[in-house]
């Protein structure tokens, strides 16, 4: 396959941050951000995008992606060799201005959550309020208690507290001093699965209520899906993708993003008579590619339907349960290997014959080079 | 919540005891009333004295005991910055050697002239010697004869193989005493000398005289040569040892028994120059001379000064005439003779 | 990019703590510099009279408590780790304590026991005949068996560790496949506990290399004692330059070796899964042999210069020699020791801080620079400043010239902890600290700081209890009236006054052992 190379599709040949520029000004605006530890290797490249007042983005992209990177820079621990970093309309970062962390007014959630463990939860969440006055502090840090429901911990130490606790301690510490906005590096990592499902809702709603803008570094596409306003793929150090999560989901702008969020196959075709026609039948051109191109048709398992079964020029390969549906591999004739999922109260028998039908409501195209 | 950050601070502690230890340490010696000695001479054999000199004229002292050479090098690196207003050593050599250096200073006192014979003394007064030891044979009375042995250089003959015990070559009055024997011997008969103890000793080679004594004592060797108030020391805490002391070369033509001197010089660059002709002033009193020469039954240099009547009166020997002051010009050829024979 | 670099090399702190670093590297780059410089006639009279005799002297006790301490060190960590005998759990940890008496105390306790007529020659001629021959201390042998009595611990508590550590079922695999009791051992067993042991080894030597006061006392001349004889003999500092030279050479050797060979061992001894031997019960017999081994091992190395120590300072105590001049040693030592132990720790910090936090070229170079104290023997860091600082009137002849000696000779020691404190703490906490509004001085304080106070402690007892017991340098750099309990200890012991110098002695010991056991529960890299 030649998905390897990446492609812009033409049909989303607009850059992402275009859709923002000349708006009134976003909380947070980059600009063509490169980072570099060395500068032979930036590890990002040209990076733009830009975040409103209220709103939660998701960094996502496989580790080594650049994302985290891309989130220290924007909390200050990172320097800009190219480019700048608006936060509030207010340059911090470029190649010449510098503001410290310290100075941002950026909340920040760590992977590993950070606390401090010679302190407790009270002082932890009361650790950058020291210039506050005290009764005020007080009451913030109570008030902080009382939002992420740890009422009667406030004693305790890091150590006493199970994840889940420790990783509301965190944001607790974090949202206290009234940050412009939250960056949260990965914050599920560290917990169960179970947990984190939970503490995934919870933490919506928080930011919901409180209206809170965050930036989420991640790299399970379900977790940004869940959370996310705008969704920013990033793959080598380069943003390739920063829409909604449905547009990502159904309209990635390359094969990488396209199988990165989900399982994705592609078919290769040919344009004729304004069709895209495949092994598995004819697509509509909606890239509006010339007639006799060659191309990529991405087929999503549920853009798939088995039919004839019993009889037809594919095969089952094997079935894998998904508790609430079956994932098909099916040998087409071709030899090509396609994904379709079916409910799981239908069972096929693997290596029987079977035939398909496309019920996709949109087709993507991506140019096919041989 | 500010306080309880700086109780956890350690810096102002330690700013605290920096500053301390300057005030401590640091502080220069140069309050009024007050001397400052080196002194190469062990500590015990010299408090005593200068406790009983700060109780009398309330001139406190302050010490730096350590090696005399170490305290000459010390001397001769502070240069004009020294501390110290007076030198105290146990070797004469070196004394002369700091005067070289010009390290003391003269002093006229007549005092000093008066108590002091002049072979004691540096020929201007920069140092002045202040008890005499004397580098001598120390026999077993059961194994030995003392008749068979006229001169210190007899312990070389072959006859006394293996039954001798000699200090090891660093030690300062076994250089004393080569240097005297090539001033009164030519170099051919101190060579010879260091051949044969070196041959005799074989195995008996101590760094502390009192382990030479010890020998000779426990009848393990039959001589040894020291300095005499080892000897003395030892029939202090064992009366019934079976050792003496053997007075040589007394003949005619013979050289006299060694002496070397401890002695004080005041520091060039002293700012105390009263306060240290006072110490001197009483350290060659009668009172001083005794108290000093008494502390390690050596012999009080100023006449009149009764020598301990454990040993033996002062004017039943005779001393070689090497003037101590020519020790130090010695030195040096003698080290490389020492180091040519190759004793340890 | 480049631009921001050189930002962010240019600190404050990091030209602060290359300011330290250049403040500890200059006194070695000056003794190099001047034994460099060094008439070459100065050379060739070293190279024809002293050097082959202090180089064959100072390898041949290298090689010889090498020899003795890997052969104490491993059988008794053998014993202990394999064997169920009397008293086993004591000796596990009674064979640290040795460590906590300097080595010029033992040496001037076996001066004594060792002499013409002292105890041990009684004993050995009860044993052996009025006449038997005994070695006097004051020889090779005397030497030999002070600094191996002294140093053997470090041999035995890496053996120990290697031995508690080591896969059972590597021997149980050699055996299976025929391998007989005496093959396995020496197939399986001594190779795979091969890189511990040379650690230890070099250690030991290294240690052996640069020790001033037992060889002094027992007037063995090696390297370290010969400088110092240069220094306080002759006025001759080319020729002492010449001989530091050479030994900081030594002492680099074994230092690089240790750190090459330490790294292999930690990489053989972290395979897996490991099941640590169990204890083979003994009959009585053997029991009471292994027993009477350890009780001959430590009766020499601890118990019996203790006893004469305390046997001493009773004397003393009764004979009313213990004055008040006592207590002004032991504040003098105090303070001076404090200071320099916390005006290490002071200056340490940025260095270790930057070290772990901004490892750059420069940083490293700082922190590898200010660990160069560790091959700089105390009469040689005392040499350096000697020349280097007896024309700056403010600082010669005060106590703070032998701060700073100490600083130079004991920061790499305490250096050591404080790098493995900060490296424990998680930078993201200090990051979040900044996140949270506060500066990076503040976030060092409010966070870093507290974290690593254990560690900093730690370093601060090592350093304050080196400098204790820090012999040369203190001999030669310390001001008029100021004498300290190491000192004391030197001078009595130098003029044979045994009960006078055991108060001292014993208080440094006592102080030490409470120190060593408990650093030896962490890390056995004491001393």
């Amino acid at each position: 396959m030649n998905s390897q190379t990446v492609m812009q599709s033409p049909g989303t040949k607009k850059f992402p941050h275009s859709q923002f520029q000349g708006e009134s000004s976003p909380l947070l605006h980059l600009r063509h951000v490169t980072c570099a530890y060395h500068s032979q290797h930036p590890a990002v490249r040209d990076i733009s995008l830009s975040v409103n007042q209220g709103e939660i983005l998701c960094l996502l992209g496989p580790s080594g992606c650049g994302k985290t990177t891309t989130l220290r820079a924007i909390a200050g621990f990172e320097k800009v060799m190219i480019g700048e970093i608006y936060i509030n309309g207010r340059l911090v970062s470029s190649p010449t201005v510098h503001w410290p962390p310290d100075k941002r007014r950026v909340g920040m959630v760590f992977q590993d959550y950070a606390l401090f463990p010679h302190l407790c939860v009270a002082d932890n969440i009361g650790f950058g309020l020291n210039q506050w006055e005290d009764s005020q502090r007080k009451s913030q840090i109570h008030k902080m208690i009382e939002l992420v429901g740890l009422a009667d911990l406030e004693r305790r130490y890091p150590h006493e507290l199970s994840g889940g606790q420790q990783q509301r301690v965190a944001l607790a510490r974090a949202l206290a001093p009234n940050p412009v906005m939250l960056l949260m590096d990965e914050p599920f990592s560290n917990l169960d699965p179970d947990m984190t499902i939970k503490m995934r809702k919870e933490l919506y709603h928080l930011l919901r209520q409180t209206k809170t803008t965050s930036i989420l570094v991640t790299h399970d596409h379900d977790e940004a899906f869940a959370m996310a306003d705008q969704v920013a793929v990033l793959h080598e150090g380069n943003l390739v993708q920063c829409d909604t999560p449905e547009t990502i989901y159904h309209v990635p702008s390359c094969p990488f993003v396209a199988e990165f969020v989900g399982q994705a196959d592609f078919i290769p075709g040919n344009i004729q008579n304004g069709k895209v026609e495949t092994e598995l039948g004819a697509f509509t051109n909606q890239g509006g590619y010339e007639g006799g191109a060659n191309v990529l048709v991405m087929v999503r398992p549920d853009d798939l339907q088995i039919t004839k079964v019993g009889a037809g020029n594919a095969r089952i390969e094997s079935r894998q349960f998904r508790g609430s549906e079956n994932l098909y591999a099916i040998r087409l004739a071709s030899g090509r290997l396609v994904h379709c999922s079916a409910s799981s109260t239908e069972i096929y028998d693997v290596d029987a014959p079977v035939g398909l039908t496309i019920i996709a409501t949109h087709t993507v195209l991506f140019e096919h080079q041989s | 919540m500010k306080k309880h950050i700086f109780d956890r601070n350690p810096f102002g502690v330690s700013l605290v005891l920096v500053s301390l230890l300057v005030v401590c340490g640091g502080s220069p010696a140069n309050a009024a009333d007050s001397l400052t000695v080196y002194s190469g001479r062990a500590e015990r054999l010299i408090k005593p004295v200068l406790d009983s000199f700060q109780q009398k004229t309330g001139i406190s002292i302050r010490m730096l005991t350590s090696g005399s050479t170490e305290l000459l090098n010390r001397l001769q690196a502070e240069g004009e910055r020294t501390p110290a207003d007076v030198f105290i050593t146990n070797e004469a050599g070196t004394l002369e050697r700091a005067r070289e250096l010009h390290l003391l200073r003269p002093v006229n006192m007549k005092e000093v002239e008066r108590a002091i014979p002049s072979p004691f003394r540096a020929p201007d007064n920069s140092w002045v010697g202040l008890s005499g030891r004397i580098w001598v044979v120390v026999y077993n009375t059961s194994l030995v004869n003392p008749d068979n042995l006229n001169s210190l250089l007899d312990v070389a003959n072959p006859s006394w193989k293996g039954k001798l015990a000699i200090p090891t070559a660093g030690n300062e009055y076994l250089q004393a005493g080569v240097s005297v024997i090539r001033a009164a011997k030519g170099e051919e008969a101190a060579e010879t000398f260091l051949r044969g103890i070196k041959e005799n000793s074989g195995n008996f080679v101590f760094g502390k005289n009192r382990q030479i004594v010890d020998a000779v004592a426990k009848g393990k060797v039959a001589l040894g040569i020291v300095n005499h108030y080892y000897i003395f020391r030892h029939l202090e805490k064992h009366p019934q040892a079976p050792i003496a002391l053997l007075l040589t070369d007394q003949g005619p033509d013979g050289m006299g028994t060694i002496m070397n001197a401890a002695g004080i010089g005041v520091t060039a660059h002293t700012t105390h120059l009263a306060e240290a002709k006072r110490l001197i002033q009483f350290l060659v009193s009668q009172a001083g001379q005794k108290m000093f020469a008494e502390l390690n039954k050596e012999y009080p240099l100023h006449s009149a000064v009764q020598t301990d009547p454990s040993l033996p009166p002062r004017k039943s020997f005779r001393v070689a005439e090497v003037p101590l002051a020519r020790l130090s010009e010695l030195r040096e050829p003698t080290m490389t003779l020492i180091e040519r024979v190759g004793l340890r | 990019m480049t631009v921001l670099a050189r930002q962010a090399v240019l600190s404050p702190l990091a030209i602060f703590s290359f300011g330290i670093s250049g403040l500890i590297v200059l006194p070695l780059l000056y003794v190099v510099y001047s034994a460099m410089k060094a008439d070459f006639a100065i050379w060739q009279r070293l190279w024809s009279t002293r050097i082959p005799e202090l180089f064959l002297n100072t390898v041949s006790l290298a090689f010889g408590v090498g020899i003795a301490t890997l052969t104490l060190g491993v059988s008794l960590a053998w014993f202990i780790t394999r064997y169920e005998f009397w008293g086993r759990g004591f000796w596990e940890w009674a064979f640290v304590l040795p460590l906590a008496i300097p080595s010029y105390v033992l040496a001037y306790v076996y001066t004594f026991l060792l002499d013409t007529g002292g105890p041990l020659e009684q004993a050995w001629q009860v044993v052996m005949g009025p006449e038997a021959p005994f070695f006097s201390p004051y020889s090779f042998i005397g030497a030999l068996m002070v600094m191996t009595l002294n140093t053997f611990p470090y041999v035995y508590l890496l053996a120990k560790t290697a031995l508690q550590n080591f896969n059972v079922t590597f021997e149980e695999a050699a055996q299976a496949t025929g391998a007989s009791q005496w093959a396995t051992i020496f197939r399986v067993f001594l190779p795979l506990i091969r890189p511990a042991l040379v650690a230890g080894l070099f250690l030991v030597t290294l240690y052996v290399v640069s020790d001033f006061g037992a060889v002094s006392l027992l007037r063995f001349q090696t390297f370290t004692y010969a400088v110092y004889q240069q220094i306080t003999g002759r006025y001759d500092y080319a020729a002492a330059s010449i001989l530091s030279l050479l030994l900081v050479s030594f002492a680099l050797i074994f230092l690089l070796g240790e750190r090459w060979f330490r790294r292999q061992s930690r990489y053989y001894q972290m395979t897996g899964k490991v099941r640590p031997p169990t204890l083979m019960p003994c009959s009585v017999s053997r029991s009471a042999l292994m027993t009477g081994y350890c009780v001959v091992v430590f009766g020499m190395a601890f118990a019996l210069p203790t006893y004469w120590l305390v046997q001493w300072t009773s004397e003393a105590w009764a004979e009313n020699e213990i004055g008040t001049e006592f207590l002004t040693y032991i504040w003098n030592s105090m303070v001076l020791s404090g200071g320099a132990a916390t005006l290490a720790l002071v200056l340490g910090t940025p260095l270790a801080y930057l070290a772990c936090r901004h490892p750059t070229r420069l940083n490293t170079l700082c922190i590898q620079g200010a660990y160069t104290g560790y091959v700089l023997p105390g009469p040689v860091a005392a040499l350096a400043l000697l020349i280097l600082f007896s024309s700056i009137p403010f600082l010669y002849g005060t106590a703070l010239v032998l701060v700073l000696a100490y600083l130079i000779h004991f920061l790499p020691a305490g250096l050591q902890s404080m790098e493995s404190a900060i490296q424990q703490v998680n930078p993201n906490l200090e990051e979040a600290a900044k996140s949270l509004g506060a500066r990076s001085y503040q976030a060092f304080q409010r966070v870093t700081l507290p974290l690593v106070r254990g560690g900093f402690l730690v370093a601060w007892i090592l350093m304050f209890l080196q400098c204790m017991k820090e012999l040369p340098a203190t001999l030669l750099l310390r001001p008029v009236g100021f004498d300290t309990l190491a000192v004391r200890i030197w001078l009595e012991a130098s003029e044979e006054l045994y009960q006078l110098a055991a108060p001292p002695a014993l208080l440094i010991v006592l102080m030490t052992i409470p120190v060593v056991m408990l650093l030896t529960r962490k890390n056995w890299q004491v001393g």
